[in-house]
């Protein structure tokens, strides 16, 4: 699928900024399911400073600092992307083996997606997410089976709010509430596979949206969209470097690679802290607006991509 | 005289352990000690005594500090300093400083893997739990080169020594290590107390190592020898705050705080009252997490935005580099040996204290065997993605919650860390309060430092921090609460070493080099100045106002209706008083109880009190600015006015009681002016604390005169000894016109003279003789907002036909001058940390 997608933010600020910085992480990676054909990124008004670089994950960072006041601050990024239909691995490992083979022993062979295990800063481990997990985690289990259940229950245990959190809500809270939007969602997944000691990464990216039928797409009126992955040893030694699984328990959908041929997947980290779109730090603007506009549309094959 | 060590503990004094009471009293002192108490002053209880007041009067007097966070009202403690040093043999030093130079390259090796190949990990050597899942491992820094080739630059190492007499590494620290002003400061105090001691045991000298740091830091930055070294605090809550301004004044480096600092073009910056500065080394004492809000910690205050990309662009040198944190956790110590063996194939020199990381179940199961001699530590400590946890010891535990703790250790050891207790080695310390005094035996530990002085090489201090556990205390963890000792190393005489007589203190200043001393005042500094300016001249308005309130309502005759109202209404508008007290002249009682009450409540009214709490808190924010002396009159001024308010308040109180506590706050703050105009350099910092003091004047006094004339009280004899009062003019007045009560006079004194301190002619001449010179860059918009007194003439104001429009719009003007010239200022110079920088994210 050719997937074209514009993500537009805007801040308006009152009185205007002096100086700011800031970094964003808006350009697709390239994975097993999707190819970037086209990038970029626009900031009005022109920054003095702007550098690109890859974090340590390899998703990719642009950072840049503007050092004149300004009223109003507009970065567009454009992507087109290519994206193909996630296909079904085989994985028979159980969960407690794959617990078992990232545990620490002096001289054992280190797997990197160990570090998707320990808590960060807005997915912590606790006790009420083993609560919450373990009746899909029965003993001898196979990973994907029992992670695959969990995406389910998380779908239909929990209801869509956009009111009923923020940005830094932590997870727990939203489990509490059995309430939330895509980003709680895919946090309590990892927090319950972290919490079982095994690794879960969360994903930021866009999902393609079908306007009703018989409307017109409306531009901007899609958001950016957010799941997890868990990881497959056994896979991963089959395929070296595809060894984690998507889960969007949000729309209860799910895939090697992606969740679905209608996904885009901008990056990948242990929290939204790791992977958040845009941030920054002003000096200056007592107050301001924010709006973000994301547009997601299929580009005809055979179109102008 | 001194009782021997407990058995079972290592005795220093007398250099063995023994397990039974009788042969450790049969044991001799060992040399170095014989030698230290055969020298005068140490060989009686008195003298002794005498020299351990003199050590609790210089704590005092030279202010040395430890804040503790906890009691914000009063965040300060004397530093707490034992009479004796802990002397160390040369021998043994050897042992330590090769060892903990083995360490310091050992741990340098371990962040450039763990930031780049990560063989370590990969080879199963070091737990990932230990590396990524620590909240200090920051990946922002991944794969990046260090400038100057160090990623530490100075790291502190706690030792102990257990019964067997050799010393174990406890804990090592490299995020923002402390101690090394608190071991400057203990070595200048002890040296002294001792001078004979001191030169016959050839005591190792400390000034050539820092010498060496600096040299080191300058010969790795970017700039070379003519790098800007600035060091990084937390700022004047912080809890070493008063050695972080010690060690930069002996540095002579400058002292900023996260708001003095700007990154531009991936540069950093130091803001000045004469623009950016470049800042090439950075010496950090603020954690790793809040260093740089735009890319660690966005709730961070106390960093610098953009600071990791001034580091990923080669711009800045910082000791030590962001991300070691890791590095300080309990759960390394026994990895230590074998990774060793791995990067430097040699055998650690220096053991670490036994410890068993309870994430790898091998370790685990080998320390359950002895688990009642172990304490169970936090591996993350003070991380809140961890519970919390501060340590226990298993000895406390009963059957049933060891059996608990073992279950929770092997679902979840990743997050503990067993240590074994051990007995710690004690060395004699003076207990002047038990009777008669004694030397009594005290657990020791010991922190030295490795200081980096060029390219992958280190040095170690000859000396440290030794640190006593209060008697109270159990186990190796040292809290606060214990003591310092000095730390003597002896030189090694054997091998024909002398001692390193280079001293910083007293540097030679050459005419080629005096122009580096010229001191940079950072835009906060220069805030800070302008309102303890501000905040001295307010508090002695407000006292003298408070002092005529209450001297003309106590009077016994009749006071005149409209002084009463007058001064109600300026007691009212300078915060004397609540907002919701009646009137004096409804109810005179009420107004004098509540005015007294406010004076010393620092929390409820902006009264006397609150004016010299802000100023402490101004002044204590530009400590390294202020002589001991001033420092010390701040701090006692406050303390002493609040106490004696709270003892008043509480009492069957005469107005003459209250005059006598007002009178002498006023003494104290005049000599407080006369520490500011008499014994501070007149740089700029100078007269923006200067124009801080005639803004505040201005304001007050033609306020005070506008209100006057409004009310017609100078009509009246007392309304018009009051003005004089206020004016503190009143001998100065009867001087010169003796008993007149001349308007023209009054107006000639108190508006158009420019000889009176105190005019308002005299007050707007200073205030612009101040703003013309200030920085020196010949932009005078700030002195077009002053009106011109030359302009201003007697015959004009008391002009018979119009003299109150004319005079009211003098005042007016001198009133709108004062918000002026404060904004003008403020906008130009200040960092106004008040609006500092906000983190936004989308």
């Amino acid at each position: 699928m050719l997937l074209q997608v514009t993500h537009e933010t805007r801040y308006d600020y009152q009185p205007a900024v002096d100086m700011a910085q800031h970094v964003l992480c808006l350009r697709p990676i390239v994975t097993h399911c999707q190819q970037v054909l086209e990038h970029q990124i626009d900031v009005t008004p022109r920054p003095a400073s702007r550098t690109e670089r890859q974090d340590v994950f390899g998703n990719h960072l642009s950072q840049f600092s503007m050092q004149s006041p300004h009223a109003t601050l507009r970065v567009v990024s454009h992507s087109a992307i290519v994206t193909q239909e996630p296909t079904t691995p085989t994985s028979t490992q159980p969960w407690e083996s794959v617990r078992e083979d990232l545990r620490y022993q002096h001289g054992m062979v280190y797997d990197p997606a160990v570090e998707f295990t320990f808590p960060s800063q807005y997915i912590p481990r606790h006790p009420e997410f083993i609560n919450y997990a373990r009746p899909s985690f029965q003993p001898k289990r196979p990973l994907l089976d029992a992670a695959r259940e969990l995406m389910q229950r998380i779908y239909q245990d929990f209801i869509y709010s956009s009111q009923s959190t923020e940005i830094n809500t932590p997870a727990l809270t939203a489990l509490a509430q059995r309430k939330g939007v895509c980003q709680d969602f895919a946090q309590i997944l990892i927090a319950c596979l972290r919490s079982l000691g095994l690794p879960g990464r969360y994903v930021s990216g866009y999902l393609l949206t079908m306007p009703p039928p018989g409307k017109p797409r409306l531009i901007g009126s899609d958001a950016s969209h957010a799941w997890a992955q868990v990881y497959l040893p056994d896979v991963h030694t089959a395929h070296p470097g595809q060894g984690w699984y998507d889960l969007d328990p949000t729309n209860n959908r799910d895939g090697w690679g992606a969740p679905g041929e209608d996904y885009v997947t901008v990056a990948r980290g242990r929290d939204y802290s790791d992977v958040a779109p845009m941030r920054g730090v002003i000096h200056g603007g007592n107050r301001h607006t924010l709006h973000v506009g994301v547009t997601v549309a299929p580009v005809e094959e055979g179109a102008e991509a | 005289m001194a009782a021997p060590a407990l058995p079972g503990h290592y005795d220093e004094l007398r250099g063995c352990t023994t397990t039974l009471p009788t042969d450790a009293e049969k044991a001799a002192m060992a040399p170095a000690w014989r030698q230290f108490f055969s020298h005068p002053g140490t060989q009686n209880l008195a003298d002794l005594n005498r020299r351990q007041t003199s050590l609790e009067r210089q704590i005092r007097d030279n202010g040395i500090s430890y804040n503790v966070y906890a009691d914000s009202s009063n965040p300060q403690r004397p530093w707490s300093l034992d009479l004796f040093p802990l002397i160390l043999q040369a021998d043994e030093w050897c042992q330590i400083e090769a060892g903990v130079l083995q360490r310091v390259r050992l741990l340098e090796h371990i962040l450039q893997d763990a930031y780049g190949p990560r063989e370590l990990l990969r080879d199963g050597l070091l737990p990932a739990a230990l590396v990524q899942g620590h909240p200090g491992y920051v990946r922002a820094l991944h794969g990046l080169e260090p400038v100057g080739g160090n990623r530490l630059q100075l790291c502190a190492f706690d030792l102990a020594r257990g019964p067997s007499g050799r010393w174990a590494v406890v804990a090592q620290r490299t995020q923002a290590p402390s101690g090394l002003g608190y071991a400057l400061e203990n070595r200048l105090s002890i040296s002294q107390l001792f001078p004979q001691a001191f030169e016959s045991l050839q005591v190792q000298r400390l000034a050539s190592s820092y010498r060496a740091l600096i040299n080191g830091l300058r010969s790795m930055s970017p700039a070379g020898a003519d790098a800007h070294i600035a060091l990084l605090t937390p700022g004047p809550y912080n809890e070493t705050y008063f050695e972080q301004v010690y060690l930069t004044r002996y540095l002579g480096i400058t002292l900023v705080q996260g708001n003095d600092l700007t990154v531009r073009d991936d540069r950093l910056f130091l803001r000045t009252l004469r623009g950016l500065e470049p800042v090439h080394v950075l010496i950090k004492r603020v954690d790793d997490a809040w260093c740089d809000p735009l890319e660690l910690r966005s709730d961070s205050s106390l960093g610098v935005p953009g600071l990791l990309q001034t580091l990923r662009s080669g711009n800045l040198l910082m000791a030590n580099m962001p991300g070691s944190a890791f590095l300080e956790s309990v759960g390394m110590l026994g990895f230590m040996p074998e990774l060793s063996r791995r990067l430097l194939g040699k055998e650690l020199l220096l053991p670490s204290w036994p410890t068993w990381w309870c994430g790898e179940h091998a370790a685990l199961q080998s320390a359950t065997a002895h688990l009642a001699q172990c304490a169970i530590q936090p591996t993350y400590t003070g991380s809140t993605l961890h519970g919390n946890f501060s340590g226990l010891q298993c000895s406390t535990l009963d059957t049933h919650e060891r059996t608990a703790w073992l279950e929770r250790l092997h679902e979840s050891g990743e997050a503990f860390t067993l240590q074994q207790e051990q007995p710690l080695s004690q060395m004699p310390t003076w207990d002047a309060q038990s009777q008669p005094p004694r030397i009594v035996p005290r657990e020791v530990m010991l922190r030295v430092f490795a200081l980096t002085d060029g390219q992958q090489s280190w040095r170690v201090l000859p000396g440290g921090l030794g640190r006593i556990v209060s008697p109270q205390k159990e186990g190796i963890s040292l809290q606060r609460g214990g003591s310092s000792a000095d730390v003597w190393v002896r030189v090694d005489a054997e091998r024909g070493h002398t001692v390193d007589r280079t001293t910083l203190l007293n540097k030679r200043i050459t005419p080629a080099t005096v122009a580096q001393y010229r001191r940079v005042i950072t835009s906060r500094a220069a805030e800070n100045l302008f309102w303890l300016g501000r905040h001295t001249e307010r508090s002695e308005n407000n006292l003298r106002l408070a002092r005529l309130t209450l001297s003309t309502l106590g009077s016994s005759g009749q006071s005149c209706l409209p002084l009463v109202k007058w001064l109600g209404s300026l007691a009212a508008s300078c915060s004397l008083v609540p907002v919701d007290v009646p009137s004096p002249i409804l109810a005179q009682r009420v107004f004098t109880r509540a005015l007294v009450a406010g004076l010393g409540r620092p929390d409820t009214t902006a009264s006397v009190g609150f004016n010299l709490r802000s100023l402490r808190q101004v002044a204590s924010s530009i400590r390294e600015r202020l002589s001991q002396e001033h420092w010390g009159l701040i701090l006692r001024t406050e303390q002493d006015f609040l106490q004696r308010c709270t003892e008043l308040v509480d009492s069957d109180y005469a107005t003459l009681d209250v005059l006598r506590v007002l009178d002498s706050v006023s003494a104290n703050l005049a000599a407080m002016t006369g520490q500011q105009t008499d014994r501070m350099t007149r740089d700029d910092g100078w007269r923006l604390l200067s124009i801080g003091r005639q803004v505040e004047r201005l304001d007050f006094l033609s306020m005070v005169l506008a209100r006057a004339f409004e009310s017609g009280i100078v009509a009246e004899s007392a309304g018009f000894e009051a003005v004089l009062a206020l004016f503190d003019s009143t001998i100065t007045f009867h001087a010169q016109y003796q008993r007149s009560r001349d308007v023209a006079a009054l107006l000639e004194l108190l508006v158009v003279s420019r000889e009176n301190p105190r005019s308002l002619g005299g007050v707007v001449q200073t205030l612009r003789g101040r703003l013309a010179k200030l920085a020196g860059d010949g932009d005078d918009s700030l002195l077009a907002l002053t009106p011109d007194p030359n302009q201003w003439t007697l015959a004009q104001l008391c002009d018979e036909d119009a003299p109150l429009p004319a005079l009211a719009q003098l005042f007016e003007r001198c009133t709108r001058a004062t918000w002026r010239v404060s904004d003008g200022v403020s906008l130009r110079y200040f960092t106004h940390t008040h609006e500092s920088s906000r983190s936004l994210g989308a």
